[in-house]
């Protein structure tokens, strides 16, 4: 054994104990000696100006092209503006980076605010406009970052409608559509339409996925991966509200009840993700306050009738509504965190109809329809459903529990299949199920983002067969996120018409319509609205609970 | 002494080691259901356009091609980017950002634990079936049982809610912005603090490991001291601590002298053994806690169906857990020459 490749033993356990010695020495000095450091600085504390905001997972990209996720969303909604932009906790639209907008039957103008920089000085003109369009949507243009890399709101937000984009100077835009479209303008204040840099996009290229550039209320300070932690300053020039803290942390805490326990500790300023659980903690502490408001969201349970032909029948379809209790769903699963619902729609979206109520829980009638249907002896059927909670379905293994045992009531057998959201979805698109538990969170909070995204197959009502109100999964051009396969073609009518109407008055009473059809023919059992739950510190003023286009972080204070 | 051969012969053993995780990793990933491209595209991507990142990323060619492009990746050291947690990124760089968070809560959960858990074996042994040994026993079994994500919560209500002592959770109050040096975060503001001379960054970032490094800790505390105890009472009977009593030496010196280094020896074992599972315990800790070590960063892969982070997660824990043992084994020939051979 070649003696210098050895270590005496003794020698190593004195280094040993020598390195525990200064580990120990590090440990005392390391004793919080007062205030400064304990409990006083749990985050954003210290009496400096820094709002910490604590969500449930960190960001995966900080390029609004390049995102699905809500989570990204958060940041890059404080580093981004619109040309449209929401109101903050409203659904309505105000100006952003385009001080005039107008849509007029197949042509949008806009004319843009001048004297507004991005966050590297550059002076923002029509050709961003431009540049922003073509680097999402135009496979031609040199700096299209590929198509893995942009994210399907492209054609959902932009592509599928928008002819061309053309300027006027450099302060006028001109976007030809290639049909009427109602939502348009809405669609222009989604995130996933946020208005990027040309330079920028020539300069950095996919990079913008970690050093955006945009014209926001913040800018990008850093993004430290090993704190999970997102660090934005102020932006001194910006043309809106200016900011009214120096900086703002994204921090990412995974645990909801920890999450809520660290805002109550004065961790973390503003927290959301909050389940029931965390919702108590929050309501308990003297150091933070719960703010909620309606979501913009809808949990369902939905019928595939392209696969179960019992469902093909409206008179089932009423019956289960019916026989599910979405009241004890609601009010003990979901923990009274939502409300019922009657239609596809939230009280807070357009169209909106007053006069239809949940379908109220009656097992005899149920049992009748059925019966009326030809299903007296019951049937069975698979429900599919992810297994982690979401917003507008919290508990959704509980949920499927009580759907089965409310439905074993009226003979119908219901086998309960679990799985991850993901595997789930790829389940769900292609038309695997027989029925499943899905929801919707609104993009751009336009009915027509519910009627026509979730209900319409997306097939032209021609392409539907005579006396039949689906059509099968396979059909070219059918639109995955109908789940229930359905294709009633006065409802598809009726959406399709409200789609090209600009005339609101006109234009809500389409959807009422629709909302009726919905009602009636029950391709889904309605179940819920999930609230809007956030967290928000003691010294934290001047938060708006945005369910949609926010944070709006720009206009919080801190006491 | 350890010879070279040994330990060479042990790192190339390494390789069929993680061969195996590799290919056992990558069969787990493509059997279960779901399609990571459907995550990348979302759920409002048509089919057509799911299709096409199918396609983008290769997961349409045959399973045996897709698999030797994943081998020979891995033997260049490319992991391949990350498909949605950091998107587009070399998974290498998450990790690297990663791994050094979690090191160092095992660390400190392992220092804690060595620090309590021998001498209370000690003591425990030595003063068998006293009141002491009783309490320390009760204390270890509730260590072990005791869920982190029980004990977590609760700590953080003690201590940051009610007490107001430590922040509840993350690594450093957001007020402070470190520079990554090494990634251990204490050490990091440890050297700022010397080289700028401010020690407030230092201070929170050691407020705020204590809590998560006590649950670890405590754990780790509570096998030790068990193992500790029963080995020092094995070695207490030995003829040898008979003959330095017999020959008049003082209880406490025998006891240090000569019983504490033999009872080591199954400790070392155990700590070793024991720093590997704190890798793999952190991730309820770090959850609780908020930390994002590779604990959370593979649960949350796993969540999205991110297939190369998930590989590459599991190939450093993997990687980790068979140094760890390399090095125990190391050590164990040192406390005992005889091993060795």
């Amino acid at each position: 054994m070649p003696r210098e490749y050895t270590v005496g033993r003794r020698s190593l356990l004195k280094a040993v104990g020598g390195a525990a010695a200064a580990s120990t020495l590090a440990g005392c000095a390391a004793e919080p000696e007062d205030d400064g450091s304990g409990g006083g600085d749990g985050g954003g504390g210290n009496g400096n100006n820094v709002l910490t905001y604590a969500r449930g997972n960190d960001s995966g990209t900080l390029d609004p092209q390049n995102t699905t996720s809500g989570e990204d969303v958060k940041v890059t909604n404080q580093i981004y503006d619109q040309l449209v932009m929401f109101k903050p906790g409203e659904t309505s639209l105000r100006a952003g980076l385009a001080i005039d907008y107008n849509l007029e039957g197949t042509t949008t103008t806009l004319k843009l605010r001048e004297g507004v920089t991005f966050h590297d000085g550059e002076e923002f003109t029509a050709d961003d406009v431009i540049a922003t369009y073509r680097r999402f949507v135009d496979p031609e243009y040199e700096h299209y970052p590929g198509d893995d890399y942009v994210s399907a709101y492209g054609p959902f937000t932009l592509g599928n409608w928008v002819e061309d984009v053309t300027k006027d100077g450099d302060y006028a835009v001109t976007v030809q559509l290639k049909q009427k479209y109602a939502p348009f303008l809405r669609n222009l204040a989604m995130f996933a339409a946020s208005i990027l840099s040309k330079k920028a996009i020539e300069e950095k290229g996919t990079k913008l996925k970690s050093e955006p550039v945009g014209t926001g209320a913040f800018s990008f300070e850093g993004w430290d991966q090993s704190n999970q932690r997102i660090r934005l300053s102020a932006n001194g020039d910006y043309w809106g509200d200016a900011p009214k803290v120096d900086e703002v942390v994204f921090t990412a805490v995974g645990d909801n009840t920890s999450r809520a326990q660290t805002l109550d500790s004065g961790g973390a300023d503003v927290i959301d993700g909050i389940g029931a659980q965390a919702a108590k903690v929050v309501e308990n502490s003297s150091e933070a306050k719960l703010v909620e408001a309606k979501g913009i969201n809808v949990g369902y349970m939905a019928f595939n009738m392209a696969k179960v032909e019992a469902f093909r029948d409206k008179r089932v379809r009423q019956a289960i509504s019916h026989a599910v209790d979405t009241k004890a769903i609601v009010e003990t699963v979901f923990k009274g965190i939502a409300e019922r619902a009657s239609q596809p729609i939230p009280s807070n979206v357009m169209g909106y109809n007053e006069n239809l109520d949940p379908y109220p829980r009656d097992v005899e009638k149920a049992k009748q329809l059925l019966s009326e249907a030809g299903y007296e002896d019951g049937f069975s059927f698979e429900l599919a459903t992810f297994k982690n909670p979401r917003a507008y379905n919290p508990s959704p293994l509980q949920a499927a529990q009580t759907v089965k045992s409310n439905l074993d009531e009226i003979g119908i057998d219901v086998s309960i299949n679990q799985q991850s959201f993901n595997p789930f979805l790829d389940y769900t698109d292609s038309g695997k199920h027989d029925a499943c538990f899905l929801g919707w969170m609104t993009d751009n909070g336009d009915p027509d983002n519910f009627y026509y995204s979730l209900l319409h197959p997306g097939v032209s009502v021609e392409d539907v067969p005579e006396g039949q109100d689906w059509v099968g999964f396979d059909t070219e051009g059918f639109n995955t996120l109908d789940v229930a396969a359905w294709a009633n073609t006065e409802f598809m009518k009726t959406v399709e018409e409200a789609q090209t109407t600009y005339e609101t008055g006109a234009r809500e009473q389409k959807y009422r319509r629709a909302a009726e059809i919905a009602h009636e023919e029950a391709p889904w059992v309605f179940i819920d609205h999930a609230k809007e739950l956030r967290g928000v510190g003691n010294r934290v003023s001047g938060f708006t609970l945005a369910p949609i286009g926010g944070p709006f972080l720009n206009r919080v204070e801190l006491r | 002494m350890v010879s070279k051969r040994f330990v060479l012969k042990r790192l190339l053993l390494l390789v069929p080691v993680l061969f195996g995780v590799a290919t056992f990793v990558f069969a787990i990933l493509h059997l279960s259901p779901g399609d990571p491209a459907r995550v990348i595209a979302g759920q409002r991507a048509t089919a057509e356009q799911v299709a096409l990142v199918r396609a983008e990323l290769g997961l349409n060619d045959p399973i045996w091609v897709q698999y030797a492009r994943f081998l020979g990746d891995l033997v260049t050291l490319n992991l391949g980017d990350s498909y949605i947690v950091r998107k587009g990124t070399p998974v290498l760089r998450v990790l690297r950002a990663r791994l050094p968070v979690t090191l160092e809560l095992a660390i400190y959960g392992q220092f804690i634990g060595i620090l309590l858990g021998i001498p209370l074996g000690l003591v425990s042994a030595v003063k068998q079936d006293s009141l002491t040994d009783h309490l320390t026993r009760v204390g270890a079994l509730a260590g072990i049982s005791v869920p982190i994500f029980w004990s977590g919560p609760l700590l953080i209500l003690l201590f940051a809610q009610s007490l107001d002592l430590l922040p509840a959770t993350g690594r450093i109050a957001s007020a402070y912005d470190v520079p990554v040096v090494t990634g251990l975060i204490t050490v990091d503001t440890l050297v700022l603090g010397v080289s700028a001379g401010d020690f407030a960054p230092f201070r929170s970032a050691v407020s705020h490991m204590l809590l998560p490094a006590a649950v670890i800790g405590v754990y780790s505390m509570a096998l030790i001291s068990r193992m500790m105890r029963s080995s020092m009472l094995e070695v207490v009977r030995q003829d040898y601590m008979r003959t330095a009593r017999a020959k008049g030496q003082g209880a406490k010196i025998t006891v240090m002298k000569h019983g504490f280094r033999n009872a080591m020896i199954p400790v070392v074992t155990v700590i070793g053994i024991q720093f590997g599972t704190l890798l793999g315990g952190a991730v309820l800790t770090e959850t609780v806690f908020g930390i994002g070590g590779i604990g959370t960063l593979l649960v949350r892969a796993i969540e999205v169906g991110d297939y190369p982070l998930v590989q590459g997660t599991v190939l450093v824990f993997a990687l980790l857990f068979t140094v760890v043992n390399l090095g125990v084994d190391v050590t164990y020939s040192y406390l005992d020459p005889r091993i060795d051979q």
